[in-house]
């Protein structure tokens, strides 16, 4: 197979990209003087996939978690499961599920070839039996249970819960324990079918190997041929969320805050240099520089650890903004405050500077960790984007671009939520 | 190979430059006994974070390491041993990645030593609002320790298990503690820290050693260096067992079993402990993984860590509070197995195979904390020299190792019969 360079001279580092016939992306970038291999098979489907294309062209419903669910199941085998055969390499493997694809994993520096085809072979070759698959509710039944408990992850959960209408990014990543009850293994095998393709895959290989070796090893071990990227539904969300507030109290020490703001968006996807403009822009305004991070400090409404990001994916874009605070309706205010001020004063130029230049700095230092860069290749792939295309859109944010993401912030599309001790 | 000098009494410098990474790090660690002082130490060390001479404020310090391409500054405090180890500590950008010409690493490297040595101090005083800043959020670091359960619990069986030993201290010494640190304690800390802390300075990738090097080496030039003696107690097996339980509104309980580990100093038989405590509960091929989780469906994690610094092993899980007496059951039947050979010999090349790769560092902040956590070991070992330690291991050296565990504490986070919430 062929594979197109991209080359970063500045970063010093080159991306091999190529379409393996059978429709699987490939994306590798060898590192000089690194001796590990990370490599990552990614599938486009996630927790957001609460509904599958059936053969009319209608989108049918599917029970919450079953992303997941078959994440775990995937591991396993009528012979030795994936994590005896990675055993017998050396290699440590893993994979995650999250709100739009499931990604398995691997790292080693030894036998990396052999780990690759495990990687690529258990992924392709589902086995599950009624008698496995109530064995796993039980494992993710307690995963689901200790993730009740995680404020930070109950926090943010609750506030999409009353941000978003409909939009399935509401939904817990794991499903829930009466959602996963439904799952049985005919299910998992019809999901499988649909979203395990070729063509809605992508492999992503960063370390001390080279793109031959993987396009060697891929050619023998792809066996599927047939199928395409799996199409997602947009609807089109309205912008003002279900409520404004939800508080929930759990077992914690002090009150932590997340306050959302939904944006209006019209098409599912953002740009990418709209999604960077947005981070660099919240930097700008939120960061440990900023005079409204000194504010809120002062008036002791945060701790250390507060922090914004933009939130988004296929048909869901948010600002999200939050920490721990005694009193967080008042950090809400002043942060909602601080925003109009901006939007009618202006964000400085230091600032922006400033915050563009921590940015980029931060992206090239994410290229040192193999697992990282991995990762962003295949998130850039199934976001329609070409290697380096992070670093080229940072560098061509401009201070205008930055108001006008900050300008998408509104009042009336944010809700709160605060996870409060039980007394 | 690490380079390794001593620039003054107990002040050691390790460094391994390479140019693969993107960046340079640097960390000082400073160990201290775990005294009267802690409390005061710790806030020092948050206090020195928040300013120098050069940046008087925290604003301005965070704009400067904004500047330097988003350098990140980190401050901690950790228990290393018996001993108080505070820690600062750089990271940023190789210069040949900034958009123009600059001094990225020099720069740092002054910076960190200023944040040292010249810290933003008026008559002794560190300023009053920064310490009742620096207080608050301290004690609130502490009060959330309770948010994360598994953390809590962990902490919790030590500190129940080594309530007569300096090891049960909290590591920021307790809230009373901090709440009667007054200005004078944290003047007389900082005098204290540099003339007696036992130094290592860890400097990884793009950092120039040399330079590094001289920059601390002309700010210890007038300070008369007493470096404390640390000690650690190390109790070879429990005397009596002891079972505490608290009870909190949650879904998932956490049972955590503290073991001693028949060591007598922190490199005692290192080579064995360590492929024992991995096959016991480390990899997915362990005992624990295997059999708890895989087998029985009783818990999505449960893991065994060794603490070779104070010759304990903990085995943690999240389980259903009902479960407790079953689990720990079989805990301790796996450990009897463990013990008497009844181990697949395939497990233990695994194991050693997955050692290997875990020696392998592939980021920075890995080598860096590879080499920084021996601080307080007289020689320095290479992972090489681990990893060639690991492969002489036999599996009747791992029967051996394991027959020096002894039950000491059980430790059971349980949920109360309502985890209902009331709004």
């Amino acid at each position: 197979m062929k594979f197109k360079k991209y080359t970063d001279n500045k970063l010093g580092e080159t991306v091999y990209c190529g379409k393996h016939p059978s429709g699987l992306e490939i994306r590798i970038l060898p590192k000089e003087g690194y001796t590990s291999t990370y490599a990552v098979f990614g599938v486009k489907y996630g927790s957001i996939d609460t509904a599958v294309k059936n053969a009319s062209g209608e989108f049918e419903t599917i029970p919450e978690g079953t992303a997941h669910f078959l994440e775990h199941k995937l591991f396993e085998s009528e012979d030795l499961n994936a994590f005896e055969r990675f055993a017998k390499t050396g290699a440590s493997a893993n994979a995650y599920t999250s709100f739009e694809k499931t990604a398995y994993l691997f790292k080693g520096s030894e036998n990396v070839g052999e780990s690759l085809e495990i990687l690529l072979d258990f992924v392709q070759n589902p086995y599950f039996t009624q008698q496995t698959v109530e064995k796993e509710q039980g494992i993710i039944g307690q995963e689901i249970r200790m993730y009740q408990d995680l404020p930070d992850w109950q926090v943010m959960f609750n506030m999409l819960k009353v941000l978003y209408s409909h939009h399935p990014v509401k939904i817990d990543i794991a499903g829930t324990q009466e959602s996963i009850a439904q799952i049985d293994a005919d299910l998992l095998y019809r999901l499988y079918e649909n979203f395990y393709n070729p063509s809605n895959m992508v492999l992503c290989v960063v370390g001390g190997i080279d793109s031959e070796k993987v396009a060697e090893i891929v050619d023998k071990n792809i066996k599927r041929t047939e199928g395409a990227m799996c199409e997602r539904k947009f609807q089109k969300e309205n912008p003002v969320p279900v409520q404004n507030y939800i508080e929930e109290k759990l077992s914690v020490a002090q009150k932590q805050f997340m306050l959302g703001f939904k944006e209006d968006i019209s098409e599912p996807l953002l740009s990418l240099e709209d999604e960077i403009a947005s981070q660099i822009m919240l930097e700008a305004i939120t960061g440990k520089a900023s005079p409204l991070f000194k504010k809120l400090l002062d008036e002791e409404l945060i701790d250390m650890g507060f922090g914004s990001e933009l939130f988004n994916g296929y048909g869901f874009s948010c600002v999200m903004l939050g920490g721990t605070s005694k009193d967080p309706e008042k950090a809400a205010a002043i942060i909602k405050e601080e925003f109009a001020r901006l939007n009618a004063e202006g964000i400085s130029t230091e600032a922006f500077e400033r915050a563009k230049r921590k940015f980029y700095g931060r992206m090239v230092m994410s290229y040192n960790d193999i697992d990282d860069t991995a990762n962003m290749l295949m998130n850039l792939y199934f976001n329609g984007y070409e290697p380096f295309a992070e670093i080229e859109a940072c560098k061509n944010v401009t201070l205008e671009k930055a108001q006008e993401r900050l300008a998408k912030i509104k009042d009336e599309y944010s809700a709160l939520s605060v996870i409060g001790p039980i007394s | 190979m690490p380079q390794i000098r001593m620039l003054t009494d107990k002040v050691r410098l390790v460094s391994e430059p390479t140019d693969k990474f993107k960046t340079g790090c640097i960390s000082v660690s400073m160990a201290l006994p775990m005294d009267e002082r802690m409390a005061a130490n710790s806030l020092l060390i948050y206090l020195l974070k928040r300013s120098c001479k050069a940046y008087p404020d925290f604003s301005l310090l965070s704009g400067k390491l904004d500047e330097l391409y988003g350098a990140i500054l980190g401050a901690g405090v950790s228990k290393n041993g018996e001993s108080q180890v505070l820690t600062l500590s750089i990271t940023c950008l190789a210069d040949k990645f900034a958009l123009e010409d600059a001094s990225i690493q020099l720069e740092a490297a002054q910076l960190l030593s200023d944040i040292i040595f010249n810290p933003n101090v008026n008559e002794g005083s560190f300023g009053d609002e920064a310490l009742a800043t620096e207080k608050r959020l301290l004690i609130q670091r502490i009060e959330e320790e309770l948010n994360d359960k598994r953390a809590y619990a962990f902490n919790k069986c030590i500190s129940c298990m080594c309530k007569n030993e300096a090891f049960g201290k909290d590591k920021y010494g307790t809230v009373e503690e901090i709440e009667a640190v007054e200005m004078a304690d944290i003047y007389a800390a900082w005098k204290n820290m540099l003339s007696t802390a036992v130094f290592q300075i860890t400097v990884v990738g793009a950092a120039d050693a040399d330079k590094v090097a001289s920059v601390f080496e002309k700010n210890f030039e007038n300070i008369v260096r007493q470096p404390a003696e640390i000690e650690t107690v190390f109790i070879q097996k429990s005397k009596h067992f002891n079972r505490f339980e608290e009870k909190f509104p949650v879904n998932q309980g956490k049972l955590v079993m503290g073991f001693r580990a028949g060591m007598s100093h922190r490199r005692d038989n290192i080579f064995a402990m360590t492929v024992m405590n991995d096959i016991f509960g480390m990899g997915t091929y362990s005992k624990l993984f295997a059999n708890i989780r895989e087998k029985m469906s009783l818990a999505y994690y449960c893991w065994s860590r060794l603490i070779v610094s104070k010759g304990i092993l903990l085995v943690e899980s999240g389980i259903d509070t009902d479960k407790e007496k079953k689990v720990s059951a079989e805990v301790l039947s796996q450990l009897s197995d463990l013990r008497n050979g009844k181990t697949d010999p395939e497990v233990l090349e695994s194991s050693k195979r997955a050692l290997r790769e875990r020696h392998t560092f592939t980021t920075p902040e890995g080598i860096l904390g590879w080499y920084s956590s021996q601080v307080l070991s007289d020689e320095i070992i290479t992972p090489e020299q681990m990893v060639s330690g690991i492969e002489q291991v036999t599996m009747d050296d791992v029967c051996e190792a394991a027959k020096k565990l002894s039950v000491d504490t059980v430790f059971m986070l349980s949920a109360q019969e309502e985890a209902e919430d009331e709004i």
